[in-house]
Formats: C-alpha cells, structure tokens, sequence
C-alpha cells in the first residue's frame, strides 16, 4: 500500500486548523468548567459516612481525589476547625449514605454535617426522633415553631444551634431526583437573592448583582446622550479634515488605553477632585470622614461611561457613515435643515448601530473590574444603595460588584477552597449576563447589515 | 398686501432656521467637550505627575529676634522656636523663664531623637540630664532625670540613636572618651568605649560610628557592657562631621576638603558595605555640620565658607545656596515633617528655613538605575515603596516595567501563533459560512471578563500546572504535532475507505482529536517525568539549572492572557488577510503556485502590514491588562528572566498600591507616574498600528479600484 504524503499545503491547513480547534477549545473548556462547577455547586449532593480502620467516623460530600487520598468537605468549622479532610483510600474501612445524615447551611460557621437529636419549641417542649423531625419540616415551611435544634456530629459531639441561625436544612441522602431538583432550583434563587453571610463565603450575592446592574444603568444613562453626540459631531457637524481624522484616531485609541488609567484618572480628578470640592461646599460639616470624596457608586459609573465612550462613539459613527449619501441629500433637496434631516432621516436610521454601541459598552462595562477597585467597589455592602430614605438613590455609597466578588472570594477571603463553589457559581452568573448582552448585540448587528445591504441594493 | 400664510411661513422658516442652528451649536459643543474629556485623561496624568520632577528649594522664610538676654546662650529650641533651654539650663519662652532644669553646670551638648525618644542634655561636669517623653511624644520637663556618663570631663557631644527595645545615647567628653548609656526597658546601663574619638553618630541596633582624623570605625555596643570594634577604615581627608540618616542605616561622612561620602552598614549589620558612594561637593572647605532631617533621608550640609546644600541618600544633591549667618547655628530644631528647620543666629536672630522638597527621593536615577538600598549588598533595580516606619522606599519603576514587558511578551508568545493560524485558517482555508459562524464565537470570546479568565488560571490552572508542569511542557509540542498527524491520518483514511470529510471545517473537526491529545500527553507525563527527571521535573530544574518554581508564574500568566488577547489579534489580523484582493491569490493560483506558496507568498505579505498592526494593537492591550495578572502572577516585583518564576505589572501595581497611597505623595505621583507611561505607550502603539491600518485600507482600495 502507498501510504500518502502530507504536502506542505496540508501541513499548514491542519496547523492553521489546529490554531482555531486550540482557541475555541480553550474558550469551551473554560466555559465548560466555570458553568458546570458553577450550577452544581446547588446541587443537593450525597453525604458519605465513613469508617475509617482505626475507628474514626467522618461523614462529608466527596470532593476530587489525589494519588491514593480522596478529599471530604467535613463541614464543622466550630467542632473540627477545618471544613476539609484528606482520607486514604485503604484506610477506609466501610462506606455508606445513611439517610438520617443532615446538612444544615448557618448564618455564622458555615454549613454543618450530623444528625438531628432533638428540637426545642416556645413552649419548652423538647421533641426528638421522627416526632422532632416532622416538627423541624413543618417549621421550615411556617407552620410551626421552632427555638433550638440539638445536632450530634457522627463522632457523637453535641451542638445546640438556635433556628434563627439556620438559612436552610436538608436530608440530601433521602432525596429523589425530583426533590433534589427543586432544592437546586431553590439554592440558584437564594442565590440570586440573598445577601452575602458568613464572610461572603456562604449566602447569595444579591447586593453585587443589584450593584452591578445600577451601575451600568447609571453608566448608559451618562454614556449614551453623550457618546451619540460626539459621534453625530465628529460625523455630521464638524468639518472633514486633517483634524477630524486625528481626533477619530484618537478616540479609536482611547478604547485600547488599559481600563486600569481610566480608573486613576477616575479617582484623581471625580474621587479626590470633583468629591473633594463637593465634600468642602456641601458636606463640610461630616468632615474630614467623606462623602463624595471616596469611591462610590456615581464615580464609579462615570468613570466607566469614560471607559466605554469611544465604544459608543466608534460603533455609532459606523452606523451613521451607512446612512446613504442620496437620503440626506434628498431630504435636504426637500427644504429640510440639517438639524430636521438628523433627527427625521439619518438618527433613526443610524438607532440600531447606536444600540449596538450602548449593549457593547454595557457588555464592556458589566465586566470591566480593574478601575473599580480605584473607584468605590466594596468588599460587603449589604445594603443595596437605593432605599425609601431620601434621596432614595445614594450616589455616594460603595457598592458590590459581581466581578470583584469573583476577584475577592477567590483572592483575599480567609477560606479560598471553601469559598471556591461560591466563586464559580459567581463568575458564571457573569459569564452569562455578558454573553446574553454580546449576543444581542451580534444578533442586531446581524440585523442591521442586513437592513443596509437591502437598502444600500434597491 | 401680504399673505398672512406666507408670513407664518416665513416665520416658520426663521424659527427652524434657529432651530437648526441652536441644535448644531449643542451637538459641536458637547461633542467638542466630550472629545476634550476623553483627552484629558493624558492631560490630567502629566500634569499630576509634574511635581515629581520639580526642583528641590531651601528657603530662608521669617526672621525675628529672640528678645531676650539670655537666648544668646541658646542651645536648643522648641520646633516651632517658641521655647528655648539657655546655655545655664533656663527652659524659657518670651514671657521668661519657665522651668530651671540645670542647678550647678551649663549645657555643653544636645541630642534629641524622635517622638520615643528622649531630650538628652550633656552637662559641663560629665552628667547627662534626660527629659523623657509622653505617649504623645511631648517632652515632661518636670520629669527630667540626671544619669552620669563621665567621670569628670564635662560632656561635649551626645547621639542617640533607637535599638529593639528601647534607645541608646553615645557621648564624647573634652578629652576625646567615649561612652553611652543603654536603655532597655526601665533599665538604664552605662557602657564605655575604650578609644577617643573627635566626633560621633549613633546609628540603629547600637551601632556607633567614631571618627579620629582619617580613621572612622565602627563599633557595636551592647546592654551586656561591652563594645566591638566591627570595622576600622581610613578616609582620604580628616572627618569633620558624622551624621547618620533616619533609619540608623546610612552614614554620611564630611571632611576636611569639603566631601561628602556616605557609608552603609552591610545587610548584617557587621560592617560596612563594600563601596562608600561620594556626593557633588559644595566647595573645598571643610564641611562644618550635618543636619539629618528626619523624613525622605534627607541631610543639611554646611560648610566652613557658608555654602549650604540640601542633600538625598540616592539621588544627591538636591540644592545648593548659602547659609543664613552663623556658622554652625547656636541652636538648631526640625520639626516632625522635616519641612521646616528654625535656627537661631548668633546675635538671637531666628530664621526659619522651609524644606520644599517634597519628592526629594525622586531622580532619572532612582528611576533608572540599579542601587544598592539599605539592607542590600549590591546593586539592583527594586520596587517597595509602600513601606512603614524607617525603612528606606525603593523607587525604581524598571523591576514594574520589567514584568508588564515580560508579561505582555509571554502572552504573544502564546497568542500570535494560535491567533495568526486561526485568521489564516478562517481566511484562506474557510467557506464563508463556516467563517460567518467563526467570527461571533470568536468575538464572544473576546467578550469574556478578565476577570473569570484570571480567577480560572490563578485557581485552577496554576495548581494544576504546578502540578503536571512535565505534562503541561509535553502538550506544547504535541498539539503541532498531534495536528499535523491527524491531517496525516485523515488522508490516509480518506484515500483508504474514500470516506468523504464531513461538511465542518478542520478547525471544528479537530477539536475532539486534539482533547485527545492533550489528555494523552497529560496521562502519559508522570512516566515521562519519572524517566527522563527523576520523578519530579521541578527539583530536577533546580538542581540542573536552579530554577526556582512558584505556582503564579509568567508561564501560566502567558496562557491566561494570551487567551484573552487572541480574539483582538484574530479579528484584526482576519480583516487584514480577508480584505486581500481576490484577484491576487486567485492569478497565483492560476499561475500554478500550490494553496501554501499562495499563502506564503502572496497573501502573507500583501496583508503583513495589518497583521503587524494587529499584533501591535494585541501588545497594547496585554501590556494594560490588570485582572488576569494581578491574579494570576503573584505580584512579586522581581526582575528574573525565568518564564517559572512571578512578576509585577505595572498595572496590576497600580490596583494593589494606589487606594493605600498617601494622595499628592512621592508614592502617589510615583504610581502616576506608572498610569502615565501605560497610557503613553498604549496610546503611541495604536495610533502607529492604526496608522498602518489605515494605509493598508487605502492600498486595498487601489487595488481593488484597479481590478
């Protein structure tokens, strides 16, 4: 048999080929990973109970194994002072999922492995066994009342923790399919609309969601009036020149200077310069503590609103070199002004790309993290900065940020690897909002070349 | 007669004429003012990086007389000059005297420390009287002790100087002996130093410097009692004034033929460093005084002809001018700042000398160049200029610059090749479907936070790295390979079973070949490593070659960005290449020339300027990206070449310093300074890039015009 010979030109189509299946693996391996470990982080899982060879008892969620040692979230910080534990796989004598194990989420020390012994009513009545069991369900869902729940370790170590402390409870091992289901759909809500507990390292992240999106909101509403007119100006007003033509490079540029600048910028002149001034005129008697003088929500926005400017202005003077020549002349020919042929013929033709320009910066903006950290993101703010007290918006509060919860959970929080579920589920929530904004923007683009190519044919 | 219609008309018209014109007016203004904001950010970033360069000043501010009698005798002052300890031991203020503190014996010397320590006093018969601080570092004069440091001798100099736990004071009497008291604690212990000396300084640990005509030694004392001569040199000309710098580190030597020359203790402590460093002179006379102020390591000198210069431990000498009169002052004082020197004259004439040299420590040198800073041995560029207490900042932006350089060029490393394979791949090999599919997975690549990217690759990438290094070094030879012989097998199947290649392009083909791969590498590397490295490639790497490993390197901070950056240089490279008149590559081929020649001789080089720009564009931004190497370099500013070991950038120097530095400090603007030069070269390298664009556009235009 002959066997064929690979010619230069197949060589380099399958390493050029290779480049493009390297990028879109790495980019479907990452997105794979963040949204797989992100979404089973709710996931009810099994608790193992195991015995051990020299007769210790350890009950926790399997999680990854190295080299001979399997590793258990043991949970238990208060009795054990860690969560996780290495177990040799040989010394494990005997493995099981008894149904009675309890995983319990609290508001300080984290989760907690064991069994249920007892609960204690108002009354002072203390029920145990099925009677105590059937009382603590019906107290989740309201219907009655609970003060204490008496908890036992597997080692045999007793806990009493008060049910206030108690944000949710579970039998993972006597759950079905169905119930686990709706307990992960539970966990993604309180997710999505809780506040952070127990060092950011348990609860949701509503505060950094309702963060992020003021943030951009306040940030296109600063943007968009602002970018649209400098692009029309550039565009429509000004005279076509040398100058214009340097002042658009320039533009074009500034969306390739490091965001981190424009955050220095932002707390150089918005922070310390226009916070500052305002500190002395206005707030003068809360001085030397500052109101406008540190970061906060409103430099944070107009900082970014400079950060995605050229973002608009670029994508906008795209869609208004579109325009046809022939429709402004006409409308002019017709005795329109220039003003009356913007506003009635090439704006309205130009939205869409104006569109695309805003949902671009506000993609650009949703995950912009660098210059925030110069600017007013907050480690914890628990409370959100719009609330019925006057003036109902506080421009000047710091605020939570999905990406700088991503950075700090992972980076500076005191249990990194126990924190780690919460980071992923965080960045896919991210991941996810920046993808839906992007698609959009794709999809209208798409739309729009479309549009102009009928128009720019008939 | 006129029609009223015509009228309203015309009246129309003017008002939409206005209209037209008010509307115009906004939209230039703001669009002129928006265009001026965004510029700004360059003007706003020099501007506040200017007072970093600004030349240093002494001025001579206020003189007053000190009305009083008894001032003329003056040997200290209050920093503000508001009270004064005469000659015979009156604390006085204008109104008169305040407190007596010496009964039968006048004031010979001074020393007077920081806020911990205390105003020592040297009396004419040998005792010491110490007025000892409170926690606010006031001075209690009430409280004031006596101590005996000489037998019989009346004292005529004193140092102090700080130890671990407490200060010690040196002193020298008429005769030349030398001997200190040691605090620690409650403790008070007298020591003696068995040698004369003509002048002393006290620096930090109990290390006290003596001089007697060209011999400078260095001893060490310690609370047991005894001292230790550690080094004995000789200086070119007599010493005539010895002072060391805040921090007790650093040693400044005047002598006789006006020179200046600094010496440090070596990072033990047990010597000197190797090489002493000499200062610009003031002129050929001999240098009469030291002042150390005590921020900035900052230092007076005068000397005997009444120059005056203002100097810096690294970067020199800052200013030069005369003295007020008097030559030495009486009485000198500094306050905590070390703003402001008040020096009383000898007629009681007081002056006020204002120290503006706010960033004094700041040069093109300690900059620029390699330094030997306290507590080193040799010369090296560092960065540490967050720092507490005593010790000295380090100022050279060369160790940031060094590592956003070594970052940015490992992350094109990584992502031109996959970058440029991919935009030839799309744009030669692609039908205009399968691209039209390509580039918005592409671009939402591009979309991807760096944040998520960093946090993947510090995480998860970097422990795993560490762990599978032989592994991860195996995947990069075998996915070229890996690739190649999949087209290899691929024809070979295809000419075997005439299989047909499924309608998905090679790109997309070989994404599930290639996972293949990188598993198998990944699995088959421990018997790899263990083979040909002894089981571990990291300890063989140190021991062949020292290497050091830490797990946030410039390796995985290359992978980590060059992912982020292959999306820029892919679109713009695949707008160069697409953009190649069809014609070229199509006469080419029809001249005979294979798809590859075509490639390589044709449609590479018509497009290399936009590919250049394009590589250029993705340099600017790996250089200004922050999250991902914050994240995943470990931050340490080092200046190693190893692609294992971490880096800082500037950018990420910035998140990390910039909301704990001091607002309008050398530290701020230096930090500025960082933001500035990040601008700076990401501005100039698009507008080259976007230059080049630009005329490779027009050239395309021609051709296409031609065709």
């Amino acid at each position: 048999m002959r066997i064929p010979r690979l010619s230069g030109d197949g060589v380099w189509r399958w390493l050029s080929g290779a480049c493009v299946a390297l990028s879109l693996l790495a980019v479907v391996a990452l997105l794979a990973l963040v949204v797989t470990r992100g979404l089973a982080h709710f996931w009810p899982a099994d608790i193992e109970q195991l015995t051990l060879d020299d007769g210790q008892r350890i009950a926790g969620i399997p999680r990854g194994s190295q080299a001979g040692e399997r590793r258990y979230f043991t949970a238990n910080r208060d009795l054990d002072g860690q969560v996780w534990r290495w177990v040799e796989q040989q010394a494990i004598e005997s493995r099981g999922t008894p149904p009675d194990l309890l995983y319990v989420e609290r508001r300080d020390w984290g989760p907690f492995i064991g069994r249920l012994t007892a609960v204690e009513t108002p009354a002072g009545e203390r029920l145990q066994g099925a009677e105590a069991e059937r009382r603590l369900r019906r107290a989740l869902r309201g219907d009655a009342d609970v003060t204490t729940l008496h908890l036992r370790n597997v080692e045999g170590r007793s806990l009493k923790v008060a049910f206030a402390q108690v944000a949710s409870l579970s039998w993972p091992n006597r759950m079905d399919i169905g119930d686990k289901l709706a307990a992960w759909g539970h966990g993604v809500w309180r997710f999505l609309s809780e506040t952070p507990s127990d060092g950011n390292t348990g609860g949701g992240v509503w505060p950094a969601i309702f963060g992020t999106l003021l943030m951009v909101m306040l940030m296109s509403l600063v943007v968009t009036p602002f970018g649209v007119l400098a692009a029309l100006y550039l565009n429509e007003v000004a005279r076509q020149g040398p100058l214009t033509r340097l002042v658009r490079i320039a533009v074009r540029n500034l969306a390739g200077v490091p965001s981190i600048v424009y955050g220095v910028f932002g707390l150089g002149v918005f922070v310390y310069g226009l916070g500052g001034h305002l500190d002395s005129w206005f707030f003068a008697d809360r001085l030397p503590s500052p109101t406008f003088g540190t970061g906060g929500l409103l430099w944070a926005s107009l900082t970014l609103a400079l950060l995605t400017l050229p973002v608009v202005i670029v994508a906008t003077e795209e869609g208004l070199a579109r325009v046809p020549v022939a429709l402004r002349e006409g409308s002019l020919a017709l005795g329109a002004t220039r003003f009356e042929t913007l506003r009635r013929v090439v704006v309205p033709m130009a939205l869409p790309s104006m569109l695309t320009g805003v949902i671009l910066a506000v993609a650009r903006a949703a995950g912009e993290v660098a210059p925030l950290m110069l600017v007013g993101v907050a480690k914890l703010a628990p409370a959100i900065p719009l609330d019925d007290e006057f003036p109902f918006l506080h421009l000047e509060s710091k605020f939570m940020h999905l990406g700088y919860l991503v950075f700090d959970l992972g980076f500076a929080s005191r249990d990194a690897e126990a924190a780690m579920p919460l980071v992923f589920a965080t960045a896919t929530l991210l991941v996810i909002v920046i993808l839906v904004l992007n698609v959009t923007a794709i999809i209208l683009r798409h739309h729009l070349r479309a549009r102009h190519r009928a128009l720019e044919h008939s | 007669m006129t029609d009223p219609s015509v009228a309203s008309h015309r009246a129309n018209r003017r008002l939409r004429q206005h209209l037209d014109r008010l509307a115009t007016g906004v939209i230039a203004a703001s669009g002129i003012a928006v265009v001026a904001a965004v510029l700004a950010i360059g003007v706003y970033l020099t501007l506040a990086v200017l007072p970093l360069f600004d030349a240093a000043e002494v001025k001579v501010e206020a003189a007053s007389t000190v009305a009083d009698e008894g001032a003329i005798h003056t040997v200290w002052l209050a920093d503000d000059g508001m009270r004064w300890l005469t000659r015979d031991g009156q604390l006085r203020n204008a109104e008169g005297t305040i407190a007596r503190l010496v009964e039968d014996a006048t004031i010979a010397a001074v020393a007077e420390g920081d806020d911990t320590q205390p105003l020592a006093l040297g009396l004419s018969n040998g005792e010491v009287r110490l007025v000892p601080r409170d926690d606010r570092g006031r001075l209690i004069w009430t409280q004031a002790a006596t101590a005996r440091l000489f037998a019989t001798r009346g004292v005529a100099a004193l140092a102090l100087g700080h130890t671990a736990q407490g200060w010690v004071l040196a002193g020298r009497n008429t005769q030349g002996d030398v001997a200190a008291l040691w605090r620690a604690g409650d403790a008070l212990r007298r020591l003696a130093v068995p040698e004369t000396a003509e002048h002393i300084a006290m620096g930090h640990a109990g290390r006290l410097a003596i001089s007697q005509g060209t011999q400078l030694t260095l001893w060490k004392l310690s609370p047991d009692g005894k001292g230790t001569a550690l080094a004995r040199t000789d200086t070119r000309a007599p010493v005539t004034a010895l002072s060391f710098l805040q921090g007790g580190r650093t040693l400044i030597v005047g002598d006789a033929q006006g020179e200046l020359r600094r010496w440090r203790l070596s990072p033990d402590d047990a010597g000197w460093q190797a090489a002493e460093t000499s200062y610009a002179a003031l002129g050929d006379t001999a240098i009469r005084r030291l002042i150390a102020l005590p921020r900035q390591r900052l230092w007076l000198a005068l000397d005997a002809s009444g120059r005056m210069g203002l100097y810096q431990s690294l970067s020199g000498l800052r200013w030069q001018g005369q003295a007020p009169r008097a030559i030495p002052p009486p009485a000198v004082s500094i306050n905590a700042q070390g703003t402001q020197v008040m020096w009383l004259g000898e007629s009681g004439t007081l002056q006020r000398l204002a120290i503006e040299a706010p960033h004094a420590a700041v040069s093109a040198a300690t900059l620029l160049m390699p330094l030997t800073y306290e507590g080193h041995s040799t010369a090296q560029w560092r960065w540490a200029a967050a720092v507490t207490g005593d010790e000295e900042p380090q100022y050279s932006l060369v160790p940031l610059a060094w590592g956003t350089l070594k970052a940015a060029a490992w992350a094109m490393v990584f992502a031109v090749p996959l970058a440029l394979g991919a935009a030839v791949h799309s744009a030669c090999y692609m039908s205009r479907r399968q691209r039209a599919r390509l580039k918005p997975a592409i671009e939402l690549m591009e979309a991807l936070p760096g944040v998520v990217i960093g946090f993947v690759a510090g995480l998860i990438v970097a422990p795993f790295v560490e762990r599978h290094l032989a592994g991860t070094l195996v995947l990069l030879v075998c996915v070229p390979l890996g690739s190649v012989a999949c087209g290899w097998l691929w024809r070979v199947l295809s000419r075997r079973w005439e299989l047909r290649l499924p309608p998905i392009s090679v790109g997309v083909g070989l994404m599930v070949p290639l996972a293949l791969v990188c598993w198998a590498a990944l699995s088959l590397s421990p018997w790899l490593e263990a083979w040909w490295f002894g089981g571990d490639l990291r300890t063989w790497m140190y021991q062949q070659w020292g290497w050091d490993y830490a797990q946030r390197n410039a390796l995985i901070v290359g992978m980590a960005m060059g992912l982020a950056i292959i999306p820029t240089l892919y679109s713009l490279a695949e707008e160069a290449l697409s953009g190649v008149p069809r014609t070229l590559a199509e006469g080419s081929l029809a001249l005979g020339a294979t798809r590859a020649q075509t490639l390589w001789r044709v449609q590479l080089p018509v497009a290399a300027p936009g590919i250049l720009s394009a590589v250029m564009i993705g340099a600017g931004r790996a250089v200004g990206e922050t999250m991902i190497v914050l994240m995943v370099t470990g931050n340490t500013p080092l200046m190693s070449p190893s692609l294992f070991e971490g880096l800082r950038s500037l950018a990420a120097n910035l998140a990390i310093e910039l909301p704990e530095a001091a607002v309008g400090g050398t530290h701020y603007r230096l930090l500025l300074l960082g933001a500035l030069l990040l601008f700076v070269f990401t501005f100039a390298v698009n507008t080259l890039a976007e230059m080049v664009r630009w005329r490779l556009k027009r050239r395309y235009r021609r051709y296409w015009g031609n065709a």
